[in-house]
């Protein structure tokens, strides 16, 4: 299913394989480097991920199919699978010990089954423009939080780096909101000229990124006051990424965004207002059949 | 008004719409009835304009999807929203601002819940609220009483006679004759991509017994019951 994946959007699976490789080894050792505290972030990231894995709809499921005996010897199989990548990095910095946890809290993990959807409603302050931020709120509320405490650690440490992390951590969370194209009744239920839907987009999408991301700026500048400029760099930068990732989406709807896409967004990254204009002018022309 | 000239609509090399004309006037509710598979979500998908097309669909005020409200079969919902922000999602889309959500809460549904909890029918119930609530002058009732308790059907009966006594134009389709009988001033009967037979108030009993007729033909005997 995961190589399926892959090939829809253009990629071959053995170099994603690789790439995916690359790119996790490359964020760990960031990680690694930027925080004293990578180690427990490094296990929750690990433990949030196999989580999803005790969904407890996905487990009835193989229940039914497999059997109790066996489910529990494939959720192990499975879990263990998933941490390899972790386990393996934790071996590489010497961490004998959080390894050993890892592979202990892995296997208490596949034994467990609950609910990721709860069934009660989380409040959200996004609940009068519906709907990115409003679901990417209930989705990832924690992540927020965990960043504004990183935030308020960053202070106390005086570690500017972990500060501009934790900015980065909400923009990529934030990022992630628009990863996947909606259903098209709901773009075609707007009453509006392609044009003016996608400023609408980003004017709320602005709007609310700025209310999240504010705080952790505001408490950078007054805190760390001597590092201002980087701070209000990485916010527009962040700013001006979030645009490219909104237009960028409807530049590839009502499909995912493809290989190339993705290529060129990831050239964004070094200087986001380049593309822009682009990919607003190929959105118009994808939302105009739905949009009149 | 809206008038449906020459429509085709083709998939690949399967030709699902095969020149449609008909023209759908204000005050009146239109019954489209057919098999599975005749065209008339295909129909109903070409006049929304979710559908690219051959010929032409006029309508006044124009563009018709602006002003149409549509409620699809099985209608989607995203996993985390709620039966309240998912009418305030519609509502935005058109610029119609509702002070009281709650208050137009007619079928009485758990507004605060996540719409994803709910059972088919309250989720029919809630897409319908929604498209009401915009101020369409066109609505596309794709199986607006499927799944639905007895009593909100009673209800969605009485929406549909207020709708056509505000002038708008409603067009349904359903798989219940005695829903359509009910509600429709003309009903058309689609098959392969044609209308082949419109029949008028007066006359659907004459196409119920026909339907029937057809349908059945001698296919229960064939079964052998005893």
């Amino acid at each position: 299913m995961i190589n399926r994946k892959f090939q829809d959007v253009g990629f071959n699976p053995q170099l994603a394989y690789i790439l995916l490789t690359v790119l996790f080894a490359g964020l760990s050792i960031f990680l690694f480097q930027k925080t004293e505290f990578a180690i427990y972030i490094y296990l929750l990231l690990a433990l949030t991920l196999l989580g999803k894995l005790s969904e407890t709809r996905r487990t009835e499921f193989l229940k039914i199919c497999f059997g109790n005996i066996q489910l529990k010897k494939i959720r192990i199989i499975e879990n263990l699978i998933y941490s390899i990548p972790f386990f393996a990095f934790l071996l590489y910095k010497h961490l004998i010990g959080y390894a050993g946890l890892l592979w202990i809290l892995t296997t208490i993990l596949a034994l467990v089954n609950f609910r990721t959807t709860l069934n009660f409603t989380i409040w959200t302050p996004f609940s009068k423009r519906p709907f990115e931020f409003m679901i990417g709120f209930r989705n990832s509320f924690y992540i927020l939080f965990a960043a504004y405490a990183l935030t308020i650690i960053a202070v106390l440490v005086n570690n500017f780096n972990l500060g501009v992390f934790s900015m980065l951590l909400v923009f990529i969370t934030i990022w992630s909101y628009y990863s996947k194209p909606e259903n098209e009744y709901f773009v075609w239920a707007h009453n509006q000229k392609p044009k003016v839907f996608l400023l609408s987009k980003i004017k709320t999408a602005l709007l609310f990124s700025s209310s999240i991301v504010l705080p952790i700026v505001l408490i950078l500048a007054i805190f760390i006051p001597q590092n201002i400029g980087i701070t209000l760099f990485f916010f527009l930068v962040g700013l001006a990424f979030l645009i490219s990732v909104i237009v960028s989406k409807y530049a590839a709807y009502p499909d995912e965004i493809n290989i190339t896409q993705g290529f060129f967004l990831a050239l964004c990254i070094g200087f986001p207002p380049i593309l822009i204009p682009y990919f607003f002018k190929k959105s118009e022309n994808r939302l105009s059949r739905l949009l009149k | 008004m809206i008038t449906v000239k020459s429509l085709y609509k083709k998939y690949g090399t399967i030709e699902v719409l095969n020149n449609i004309n008909i023209e759908f006037d204000k005050g009146k509710v239109y019954g489209i009835v057919g098999e599975n598979g005749a065209g008339k979500t295909t129909l109903f998908r070409c006049i929304s304009d979710l559908e690219e097309y051959e010929g032409e669909i006029i309508s006044n005020p124009n563009p018709v999807k602006n002003h149409l409200g549509l409620l699809l079969t099985d209608p989607f919902f995203f996993q985390k929203i709620t039966g309240k922000e998912y009418i305030q999602f519609l509502c935005n889309a058109r610029n119609v601002k509702i002070p009281n959500i709650e208050e137009k809460n007619i079928f009485e549904l758990p507004l605060n819940q996540y719409a994803s909890t709910y059972s088919t029918g309250m989720k029919k119930k809630l897409a319908l609220t929604a498209i009401l609530l915009q101020g369409n002058e066109f609505f596309i009732l794709d199986e607006p009483f499927n799944g639905v308790d007895i009593q909100s059907n009673i209800i969605i009966t009485e929406i549909i006679h207020k709708l056509k006594a505000l002038n708008k134009i409603v067009i349904i389709s359903s798989h219940i004759f005695s829903t359509l009988s009910d509600t429709c001033d003309e009903i058309h009967l689609l098959r392969n991509g044609q209308f082949i037979k419109s029949v008028q108030k007066t006359d659907f009993h004459i196409l119920e017994a026909e339907m029937k007729q057809i349908t059945i033909g001698n296919k229960i005997e064939k079964l052998g019951l005893t």
